[in-house]
């Protein structure tokens, strides 16, 4: 089933017009899109803040003055710059840096894990239907017409409620929401590329599906179906805090950005920079994947070759 | 700010007209924030548990015995509603007779009467009933699980059966309320469109429901007791889940009145100018853990430990001040707390010793795990609570692990017993609690109530306590009831049958312009007393 | 055209069908229900049954599934267990109050965001571009519920100029008042589709220029108001497509706006259910907001097609 321009866009924020596939082994592609990548000082900058975040997460055992689950009451709700407390304390006197810094774990788990499953699940059911076509096509793309027909959050929220709290379930939920984009992504680019004329030609001297997947198909399809699912990290982020913040995504006593937002949110008349500073995290790295999207985009977009 | 010129034109005619009424012209509406997700149900009986029954149950309708609201100095106790009096036979103790008010009008214009009286138990206690609302039923059923028969002696006089004696049945009566049989009929016999129009007895009648978003009440000039005809002219109620929102709301002046502020926030709205009520009522904010065997709060020594082992001060300063340390299941200075032999102050060397003397130690520490939710009616903080908590315990050598939960859940698992897959492998659950009368002792205490039967969730099982709570049930006479109910307190305090940790003080901020309010030490309140500046 | 239509309608009705088990399904699988929330710890057994009975609860699933199917399809969504109200009822009045902020969101979201995309495209490159390329995906990645909270604090416990919460009139806002409430809401509401739209539109736009017969155009120097005109009908599907989803998005995804404003909209009325268990008011919310998504997929298809015939088959 040939795929309308329709599909290839998407709810879901960063998939601008369409994707492309178009074939990306020539020599020097690679080259060509980390030269353009160089170029970008707006995305190196935005990569070069998510691996500080992001190191700073996987390293906040070490970084972390304090343990970030255990505060001293009497110590409650300290000012960011207070004597001991670099960003204050919390409203059970906990260490707001330890927290944010552990925060970061849960809430870019919470972003990475489920795009990345549903990467794998939605990218394997996706370019098999595209490939295959046909009966395969019809039911993997039925089925996916079924979940596609809830809106993201809308879906995140009823499974949640359905599972319960907690970060597994977060995950799962997410998951669960980016699967059918990722399907429809990758079956309209697959579509696409398998219809292109060196496809063609390389299926008429008599390929075997399997080459013909391994060699023609897959390294032309890949590169736009990544694209696509850095964007939905910057969204899980959100939806994942999103989650915490109606209280049915991760639960207390855990960190975690969206939590920590929910939970200081009382206190945003009584220290607003304090109460603001999970919110400000969230927005700082789900911009940053956003970014990086984008760059990534226009950095493998052969259409700039012309 | 602006004003609507329709709206200032509309507001000095009607000024005027009320202006030329007199007297009754100056008590202005008060605009209250409830933290209901919802309208509670308008029908006479209120959905949104003791909130709902706070402010929109006393509030239009009535029951034949009524809370006594006027006194705040101590624990609220019945009064005669729509029965003036009322005696159970001696010979007979599960009969009961009561004797109605008259001249008693619903705000529709209808008579009260002894009919009117069988029609709403009727409504809720007879499922072949025209009138029967299967809703209104289900919550009345949950709190009078012991109706039998009654019926109509004369015009102004009913008798109840009961299907045991229970001494305590006019604390069970006392929630269910009496609507108007006229006003169904004029709904079409349609409870759904008697809440667009509902009539009770009350001193306030419902003039104006939009779902989900409020509820207007005006003052019911006939109400039948002059002194308890409402000061104001208007109440407006709406429900405001998300405490920012309430504090929100209040701050930039869209209601006079919030329940339950944020406790951090209180000082800020002191010194914002808004007077912040607080007033102890029958609450327990505790841990009911499971004491079967095999579980770590079998031993009454850890249980102790426990309970000496929290910093109930460091807790209420944390509150703001908007709760009270809790020693036992009554407040300490409640007449029923009486005399235990422990007095649970903050000593952790002494849970130390407990927990040592029971096998603990730092080699070997406790380990358990507790359920909480993530907010809830009567709740309070419990997530920062819990973790306050989970503090002070780890420093005596008992390691919790907290798991938090949404509040639907954490009642599911409250309705099954320790260790079965809804409680999520918990030892201790904490939900909080109402205590209103003795009758809510044997609920939560006698062992033949354990989960998932009834309240009982820790199992917890004392042969003294089932005995004196028998006898309770037994004793009509109020005084001798009321011995029985201190020594079953004297007894679950010594043996730790729940962790005592607080009782809240129910905090609502409202504006200066808010006069005679009376904190009623009550989950119920009396706005009949307040007016507006 | 007919018959592509009707092609259309047809899918859509083993999606719905799919739709419905899927909502009752999942539905099914939440712990507990309204009952356990409504009736005390201590509520007879025998209570409890009976009020199960009351709801079907006591039946088999597939016998559940085929009633509740058998009453939608006489437009009966059942009632509520915690208020006995009929959930139609409940459920549209509560869609009112969504769309009475929705479609006003739509309209700035969207007009912002095809105003920024096809000046960032002409500009493509320019620091024009690159500022309103940063505006855009700020939009994206606000988690904007935050982002409603702090507009409450500044403009309205600071500034004391517009409402905090609530909705301050019954259907339509018809006085100031009214509208002032609107105004945080839809502002709020409108931050993910203006962000969305503008980079669909600008991606787009640039998309139809770079073909070669724009530039052809372009170097014959017949840049018009025509040319402009071709590029936009070009650049159209694309953006339709993405301004349905948005539509959809700010319908289902309104309830952490609404949470925050506390706006009776089907939101609210969704997260509610689902804390109380409310079994018939969240089946019957999901399914007529995903109908609703499946009914505007429908229509966006529809319209691509009358834009761009080449996607009829």
């Amino acid at each position: 089933m040939n795929r309308s321009v329709k599909d290839t866009a998407s709810e879901f924020p960063a998939v601008a017009g369409r994707l492309n596939a178009v074939p990306s082994q020539s020599p020097g592609y690679w080259t060509l899109v980390r030269k353009r990548l160089m170029r970008d000082p707006v995305t190196l900058i935005a990569a070069a803040v998510l691996v500080l975040i992001v190191l700073s997460a996987i390293f906040a055992p070490l970084l972390a003055p304090y343990d970030p689950f255990m505060g001293k009451i009497t110590q409650r709700m300290k000012p960011v710059g207070f004597a001991g407390h670099l960003l204050g304390t919390d409203e059970t006197g906990r260490d707001m840096l330890s927290r944010l810094l552990y925060g970061g774990r849960l809430s870019l788990t919470s972003g990475i894990v489920p795009v990345a499953i549903a990467l794998a699940v939605g990218g394997f059911l996706g370019i098999s239907a595209g490939f295959f076509g046909g009966p395969v096509n019809s039911v993997i793309m039925r089925v996916t017409d079924i979940f596609y027909a809830f809106p993201s959050i809308l879906l995140a929220i009823a499974i949640c409620g359905m599972l319960g709290t907690g970060l597994f379930n977060t995950l799962v939920s997410l998951t669960l929401v980016f699967i059918p984009p990722i399907i429809r992504i990758s079956e309209s680019v697959t579509t696409q590329v398998r219809s292109l004329d060196f496809v063609e030609a390389a299926r008429a001297s008599g390929a075997r599906p399997f080459a013909l997947m391994r060699y023609q198909v897959l390294p032309n399809v890949l590169a736009p179906i990544l694209v696509y699912a850095t964007s939905l990290v910057s969204l899980a982020i959100i939806l994942a805090a999103g989650l915490s913040f109606l209280g049915l995504g991760v639960s207390a006593p855990a960190a975690e950005w969206g939590l920590m937002l929910n939970s200081l949110r009382q206190m945003i008349y009584i220290d607003p920079l304090l109460a603001a500073l999970p919110g400000v995290l969230i927005f700082l790295t789900s911009m940053c994947f956003n970014l990086i999207s984008d760059g990534l985009r226009s950095a493998m977009d052969v259409r700039l070759k012309l | 700010m602006k004003f609507s010129l329709k709206g200032a034109v509309a507001g000095l005619l009607l000024g005027t007209m009320l202006g030329s009424g007199g007297a009754w012209a100056d008590g202005g509406t008060l605009r209250i924030a409830m933290t209901a997700a919802d309208v509670p149900t308008t029908t006479g009986m209120p959905n949104n548990g003791f909130e709902g029954m706070r402010f929109l149950g006393y509030t239009v309708f009535e029951p034949l015995i009524d809370w006594d609201l006027s006194d705040p100095s101590k624990p609220a106790d019945l009064r005669p509603g729509l029965a003036e009096s009322w005696e159970v036979d001696p010979a007979d103790q599960t009969r009961w007779t009561f004797h109605l008010r008259k001249g008693v009008k619903f705000h529709d214009g209808s008579d009260f009467n002894a009919d009117a009286v069988i029609w709403n138990l009727d409504r809720f206690f007879d499922d072949k009933s025209p009138q029967f609302d299967a809703n209104g039923s289900a919550i009345t059923r949950g709190r009078n699980p012991l109706m039998k028969s009654w019926k109509k002696i004369d015009d102004y006089t009913v008798e109840i059966d009961t299907k045991y004696p229970a001494s305590y049945f006019p604390y069970i009566i006392c929630y269910t309320l009496i609507a108007s049989p006229a006003a169904f009929a004029a709904a079409g016999n349609d409870w759904a469109k008697f809440a667009q129009a509902p009539a009770g007895t009350g001193p306030f009648r419902i003039t104006k429901v939009t779902p989900r978003v409020s509820v207007e009440l005006a003052r019911n000039d006939a109400y039948w007791n002059p002194a308890r005809v409402p000061k104001l002219d208007k109440v407006v109620l709406l429900p405001m889940p998300e405490a920012t929102t309430r504090l929100a709301a209040l701050r930039s002046g869209q209601v006079d009145w919030i329940e339950v502020p944020p406790p951090d926030a209180i000082p800020s709205l002191k010194s914002a100018g808004f007077n912040v009520v607080t007033g102890v009522y029958p609450h327990d904010w505790p841990w009911e853990w499971d004491v079967s065997e095999g579980s770590p709060f079998h031993d009454v020594r850890v249980r102790q430990a426990a309970n000496y082992a929290i910093d109930r001060d460091g807790l209420v300063q944390m509150l703001n001040g908007t709760a009270i340390p809790a020693k036992g299941w009554y407040t300490p200075d409640h007449p029923l707390f009486g005399h235990p032999k422990n007095d649970y102050t903050y000593d952790p060397d002494k849970a130390r010793a407990l927990l040592k003397e029971a096998g603990y130690g730092p080699d070997h520490p406790l380990k358990a795990k507790i359920l909480t939710s993530t907010s809830g009616s009567g709740q309070m903080q419990p997530v920062q609570m819990n973790e306050f908590i989970q503090q002070n315990l780890a420093e005596v050598g008992i390691d919790i692990d907290l798991e938090t939960t949404e509040w639907g859940t954490l009642l599911v698992a409250l309705r099954n017993a320790p260790g079965s897959a809804p409680t999520m492998g918990a030892n201790a659950i904490n939900v909080s609690f109402a205590t209103s009368d003795p009758s809510w002792l044997a609920k939560f205490f006698h062992s033949k109530n354990k989960a998932p039967v009834s309240s009982n969730w820790g199992q917890y099982s004392n042969p003294e306590v089932d005995a004196v709570l028998d006898k309770m049930e037994l004793e009509f006479d109020p005084a001798r009831r009321d011995a029985y109910a201190r020594q079953v307190n004297e007894l679950i305090t010594d043996d730790a049958a729940w962790l005592y940790v607080v009782h809240d003080m129910n905090p609502r901020a409202m504006t200066k312009k808010v006069k005679g309010f009376r904190p009623a030490q009550s989950w119920f309140q009396d706005l009949t007393s307040v007016s507006m500046e | 055209m007919l018959s592509f239509t009707i092609r259309r309608l047809l899918q859509a009705i083993p999606i719905l069908l799919g739709v419905s088990i899927l909502v009752f399904l999942m539905v099914q699988m939440i712990p507990g229900n309204a009952l356990d929330l409504m009736l005390p710890s201590d509520a007879p057994k025998d209570l409890i049954e009976k009020m199960k009975a009351e709801y079907g609860f006591d039946k088999p699933l597939w016998q559940q599934y085929l009633r509740w199917l058998w009453m939608l399809l006489h437009g009966d969504l059942g009632v509520s267990i915690f208020d006995s109200t009929p959930v139609a009822a409940t459920l549209f009045d509560a869609l009112g109050n969504t769309f009475v902020l929705a479609i006003p969101a739509a309209v700035l979201g969207f007009g912002l965001g095809i105003f920024f995309g096809v000046t960032a495209a002409l500009n493509n490159g320019k620091a024009a571009d690159k500022a309103l390329s940063m505006v855009s995906i700020t939009g994206v990645s606000l988690p904007h519920y935050w982002f409603a909270i702090v507009l409450v604090v500044i403009f309205s416990v600071e500034l004391n100029w517009l409402p905090a919460q609530g909705m301050q009139f019954d259907t339509l806002p018809s006085t100031v008042e009214g509208l002032k409430s609107m105004v945080l809401p839809v502002i709020t509401l409108s931050l993910i589709p203006m962000g969305v739209v503008s980079r669909v539109v600008r991606a787009a736009v640039l998309e139809v220029m770079s073909q070669e017969f724009v530039n052809t155009l372009n170097a014959k120097g017949l840049w018009s108001r025509s040319v402009l005109g071709h590029i936009l009908k070009n650049a159209a599907p694309a953006t339709l497509a993405v301004m349905g989803l948005q539509f959809g998005y700010l319908l289902g995804g309104s309830i952490l706006v609404e949470t925050v404003f506390n706006w009776p909209g089907s939101g609210n009325l969704l997260n509610l259910a689902i804390f109380r268990r409310d079994i018939p008011v969240m089946q019957g919310t999901i399914l007529v907001l995903a109908a609703f998504f499946v009914l505007l997929n429908l229509v966006v298809d529809v319209a691509q097609a009358l834009i761009d015939p080449r996607i009829r088959r």
